[in-house]
């Protein structure tokens, strides 16, 4: 029997711990808190620092995704119609950047103790969960709670397609950014399977574009954030 | 991972053709994908070179959207043959 060295790897291994009968992956909860650490302390950092002469690095980073926050909140819905969607839009892509960065550093392998926790479904799901029912609260909380039921079934033969739409919303939302990454870390074990002398070029182009794709997926889990908020407080339907 | 029976054989045979036409699938889809939003990219700056920043960020939202459904093939792939085929 031909024993392939693919078939050796291991994917989707979590440190897991047992609390009242329920298996949590403690990697993921413990690598996204340090996720959080990071951008809680850059934020703290840039804030203590702020100044109104010559920014420095961080606080122009800073300033940028503001900015461009700020600007498409304002092209999409209106600035003062969702006031919370501008620092949720914010907060998502900072963690979620850094959540996707922090598999950059191997902390180990099988299993990996730092692990990207976006490249957990649990904490994907969580964030689409999160999202979707915020949108649904401020389309409630703005057109009223029977109006925007109403609004589902007002082109009746339109209603099963609206109703399968809010249903793959946050599936999707979840899956694309869990996939993204997820399918960095298979492909890093991929290529740690080749010899030594080899395997340094597809590594570092890899981890090139993989640095890429979490910088892109991050920016669309925002972008899409912004844009379901707006869909769903659009008055007169869309 | 050597097939001992009869069962396990069949086991490895479909979960290894179920992802490799997840993977198939999935990148014929998004080179199309990515290829239209391409093409569409070059039309637009052809026709209007001042506006190829706008277009670039549009561009990049696609391929990210479009890619988005080939990595969730793979996931779905890891899931088939690293997975479901050792059980």
């Amino acid at each position: 029997m031909i024993r392939l060295p693919a078939a050796d790897i291991q994917i989707g291994d979590h440190v897991t711990r047992k609390f009242f009968g329920l298996t949590f992956n403690v990697d993921t909860i413990w690598s996204t808190l340090i996720a959080a650490a990071i951008v809680l302390v850059l934020g703290l950092w840039v804030r203590r620092r702020l100044t109104h002469g010559v920014p420095g690095k961080l606080q122009l980073f800073f300033e940028t995704v503001a900015a461009a926050v700020q600007k498409q909140v304002h092209d999409s819905i209106g600035v003062d119609v969702v006031p919370a969607a501008v620092p949720l839009a914010m907060a998502l892509f900072l963690f979620i950047l850094v959540a996707n960065w922090i598999g950059q550093l191997p902390f180990g392998d099988t299993p990996n103790y730092i692990p990207p926790p976006t490249a957990d479904t649990n904490l994907t799901y969580a964030l689409a969960f999160t999202v979707v029912f915020w949108v649904h609260a401020a389309a409630i909380r703005r057109r009223g709670f029977f109006p925007y039921v109403k609004s589902f079934f007002k082109p009746l033969w339109l209603s099963p397609i609206k109703i399968i739409e809010e249903i793959a919303k946050p599936i999707t939302l979840a899956l694309r950014l869990f996939g993204n990454i997820f399918s960095g870390g298979i492909m890093l074990a991929l290529i740690g399977i080749m010899p030594v002398f080899i395997l340094w070029a597809p590594n570092l182009i890899w981890k090139v574009f993989d640095s890429a794709i979490g910088v892109i997926q991050a920016f669309i889990f925002a972008l899409l954030t912004i844009l379901y908020f707006s869909f769903a407080v659009s008055e007169q339907g869309h | 991972m050597a097939a001992n029976t009869l069962n396990q054989a069949i086991q490895y045979a479909g979960a290894f053709t179920g992802g490799g036409l997840a993977l198939g699938g999935g990148a014929i889809g998004a080179a199309i994908g990515d290829g239209l939003a391409g093409s569409s990219t070059i039309a637009g700056v052809a026709r209007q070179p001042e506006a190829q920043g706008r277009l670039f960020s549009i561009f990049f939202l696609t391929v990210g959207l479009v890619e988005a459904m080939y990595f969730i093939n793979l996931a779905f792939m890891a899931l088939f043959v690293f997975v479901l085929a050792k059980k």
